[in-house]
């Protein structure tokens, strides 16, 4: 297998993964999105609300804003080793905004104040309510590590998805241009000879195949190489994307590894 | 259960069988049922 970068930031790659499977690559997706623990919110405790939202309301929108989670210091409730919660297994934030009798405010992610310094919320400024004056907000929650597979609170990878490495063959191009005009891309051109269409750019083919449609001597063809994917990826902040991967590969390992000892047993 | 008059801002406690939903003090119809002083724990989900 091989992978090639194509970009990279701390909250979103693209890469070709090469001489692969798509079931790996499935596989690769689904232990990003589901499989790679993160905190999120799961218990709030109002002490007063009295803004216009209902308790059950706010908690929700608590519970969906992504938090800043170091995979080695925090375990999930159900594999600590504790039984009350511990440090390891719990992490408290509170809430506490109130407006002013003059006006009315935002309250934000960024208010939220944490108990361990390492656990922020990864976005500064997600609204999370509106105070009206005098209202006000006071609740306290409590972080557990979860899965994705069991609420999207705890899915650390958003927008993965992948798509073949486009094939374009060009052979026998009389340039008559009625591929470039109909894709919808923008990804062909007319070369001094025939239609051209560079490496770059090859990689926008949506495989759509209106070229091929377009070409009355078929000189195009637009096929897909069954190996080879191109993956796009974004993590919610709670995870840099390097992270992200490894912590999925590192989980597709666990699983084959288990699924191996209970083969060697049977 | 308490209430808490819309109008007057005095706790009261409604009387079904003789006075409906009214204020005893001000006779005002409208009443909020007062948030409990007690710790709601919820699900965030």
């Amino acid at each position: 297998m091989e992978i090639d970068v194509l970009e990279l930031s701390d909250r979103s790659a693209k890469f070709i993964l090469s001489n692969t499977t798509a079931a790996f690559a499935n596989g690769l997706r689904r232990a990003m999105l589901a499989d790679v623990p993160t905190l999120a919110i799961d218990d709030v405790n109002v002490y007063n609300n009295t803004s216009v939202l209902y308790d059950e309301q706010l908690a929700l929108r608590l519970g969906l804003i992504p938090l800043v989670t170091s995979f080695d210091d925090f375990v999930p409730q159900d594999e600590c080793t504790c039984e009350d919660g511990c440090p390891a297994c719990v992490i408290s934030l509170t809430l506490s905004v109130e407006a002013t009798a003059d006006e009315g405010r935002m309250v934000y992610s960024g208010d939220i104040v944490s108990s361990d310094p390492k656990v922020q919320p990864a976005e500064m400024n997600i609204p999370i309510i509106e105070l009206k004056v005098n209202q006000k907000v006071v609740l306290e929650g409590v972080a557990h590590m979860g899965y994705g597979r069991d609420h999207a609170k705890w899915q650390a990878g958003v927008a993965c998805g992948y798509k073949n490495l486009p094939i374009i063959t060009i052979d026998g191009c009389d340039r008559c241009g009625a591929c470039v005009n109909v894709c919808p891309r923008n990804i062909l051109c007319l070369g001094d000879k025939f239609v051209e269409v560079s490496d770059e750019s090859r990689l926008n083919c949506s495989l759509c195949g209106l070229c091929q449609d377009a070409c009355e001597i078929d000189a195009i063809s637009v096929t897909e190489n069954e190996s080879s994917f191109i993956f796009t990826m974004e993590s919610d902040g709670s995870y840099t994307v390097n992270e992200l991967i490894i912590n999925a590969v590192n989980t597709i390992k666990r699983k084959a590894s288990s699924m191996g000892d209970i083969l060697s047993t049977l | 259960m308490d209430y808490k008059c819309t109008r007057c801002k005095r706790t009261v406690e409604i009387d079904y069988q003789f006075t409906g939903i009214r204020c005893p003090y001000c006779g005002h119809r409208i009443l909020v049922k007062e948030r409990p002083t007690s710790i709601k724990t919820i699900k965030a989900e």
